[in-house]
């Protein structure tokens, strides 16, 4: 086992890293290049024709969608949605070939002496729209569990995310958890956690971060997703950073009143339900000490001067890529949740911060509790 | 409790025909196979020009420098560039 990690990053490698062989690269690179040159399309070509579409007097921007018969959306949509599809089977060509490996190694971090613990419920109800969303397309969803090892939904989550978003045009030398970090320390110097815990936690790749950031607190992660939390256990082990990890909902983690001096979510707001996400405020009041700080990162779909071309943007997201809440989660206000869950209205803070290395707004909204 | 997980959603049409749809796939499909062969090749030409013996572990350790990804970029984004021309002819009218 190596050192425990303190810089976590989206090239942070460890024992459940799938090795990239030549022809892995050659494929990743091309979806990663091809990604980012749709990228620069939909910026430039697309946001043009939108312009066009709606000064010509054809469209307003609205509810309609003002490419629909442009062969350019036409063209890049298929281009889009084909390049996730094509980064799909890449990535599960690659972890697939090294199972037998990547068990081996699984096998061998279990036989070390835990730094953290796992508990998985397999009588669990799973939620319906977890057990039915694909998110982002990702073959079987983050709910996938083909067994009592099985840690691929962890590790197709993993790449996945690091391929997409580096192609989205984000750098690899910074990530949604140091963002929250940062916002933290600079938001509330001096914060030094005891307990904190991330909800909707995945494979844990934020919730390394929180580890390494406060190596004093007991860092505690939920998810639904079994799959996710067995590789999220083996790669915390394998950095050398003690997660708690629990497969439970974040809207009924099972710990007790007032049990956390922080709550954290990263982009898990715009993945739930509205009724899930005012019932994970109401969770995040209850398991807050007095004094505590809930804070909730997310994509920026509610800033006000969002421009119509990039909420058009949000709306392909809804109907194309797998994102079923997002227009649901650009339309809720989250600080009425947060107020309507408890948290006083004069306590809550709601910003917009760039990334350190990418193109991206990071939505940053949250409440300390009085 | 074991999950066999789930489906993702189907895509819409883009093209009235779909055939076009499933061209455009094959262009994918065909870019992403070229970019092996030159990754591949790449690999082999360095590794010769330094004298090392081409093994298959020799390609697995092979790290391309960021002169060979600028090169990657550049050929993708020749191969998007006709999409540049698109534009909806009847919005000019």
């Amino acid at each position: 086992m190596a050192p425990a990690q303190t810089e976590l990053n989206r090239s942070t490698v460890h024992e459940m890293t799938p090795v990239q062989n030549c022809r892995d690269r050659g494929r990743q690179a091309f979806i990663f290049h091809a990604k980012r040159q749709l990228g620069v399309y939909s910026r430039t070509v697309l946001h043009r024709e939108f312009d066009r579409a709606v000064s010509s007097g054809r469209s307003d921007g609205g509810a309609s969608n003002p490419l629909a018969d442009n062969p350019a959306f036409a063209a890049w949509s298929a281009l889009n949605i084909g390049s996730q599809q094509q980064m799909w089977r890449a990535l599960g060509d690659m972890v697939d070939r090294q199972t037998d490996a990547l068990n081996e190694h699984a096998r061998s971090i279990e036989a070390r002496s835990p730094l953290g613990s796992l508990t998985l419920d397999p009588e669990l109800p799973l939620p319906n729209y977890f057990r039915e969303t694909a998110y982002h397309g990702q073959p079987g969803g983050f709910c996938l569990d083909r067994g009592e090892s099985d840690w691929y939904a962890g590790a197709l989550q993993e790449a996945g995310g690091t391929l997409y978003t580096r192609g989205a045009g984000t750098g690899d030398k910074d990530s949604k958890g140091q963002a929250v970090v940062r916002f933290l320390g600079q938001r509330f110097p001096g914060l030094r956690p005891n307990t904190l815990i991330d909800l909707g936690c995945g494979h844990g790749g934020q919730t390394c971060n929180y580890a390494a950031a406060f190596p004093d607190a007991r860092t505690v992660g939920v998810d639904l997703g079994a799959g996710l939390l067995r590789y999220g256990h083996l790669r915390a082990e394998s950095l050398g950073l003690p997660l708690h990890l629990k497969q439970a909902c974040a809207s009924h983690t099972g710990f007790p009143d007032a049990s956390f001096d922080v709550v954290v979510s990263n982009i898990l707001l715009h993945e739930i339900p509205r009724d899930m996400l005012r019932a994970v405020m109401r969770e995040s009041f209850r398991l807050l000490r007095p004094g505590g700080v809930v804070l909730h990162q997310d994509v920026p779909t509610q800033r006000p001067e969002t421009p119509a071309f990039n909420q058009w943007l949000s709306q392909w997201q809804v109907q194309h890529n797998d994102e079923p809440f997002w227009q649901s989660f650009a339309e809720t206000s989250v600080p009425d949740a947060l107020v309507e869950a408890g948290f006083h209205p004069g306590q809550i803070f709601e910003e917009y911060v760039p990334q350190v290395d990418g193109p991206l707004v990071w939505y940053m909204v949250g409440a300390q509790k009085v | 409790m074991s999950q066999d997980g789930a489906e993702p959603r189907a895509k819409p049409e883009y093209f009235d025909d779909p055939a076009v749809q499933a061209l455009y796939q094959m262009v994918l499909i065909l870019g992403e196979e070229l970019a092996v062969t030159r990754e591949h090749l790449h690999a082999l030409t360095a590794l010769c020009a330094a004298g090392t013996p081409p093994s298959g572990e020799a390609l697995a350790a092979f790290q391309p420098d960021e002169a060979f990804d600028a090169e990657r970029a550049e050929w993708v984004a020749r191969l998007l560039e006709p999409l540049n021309q698109l534009r909806n002819a009847q919005t000019d009218t």
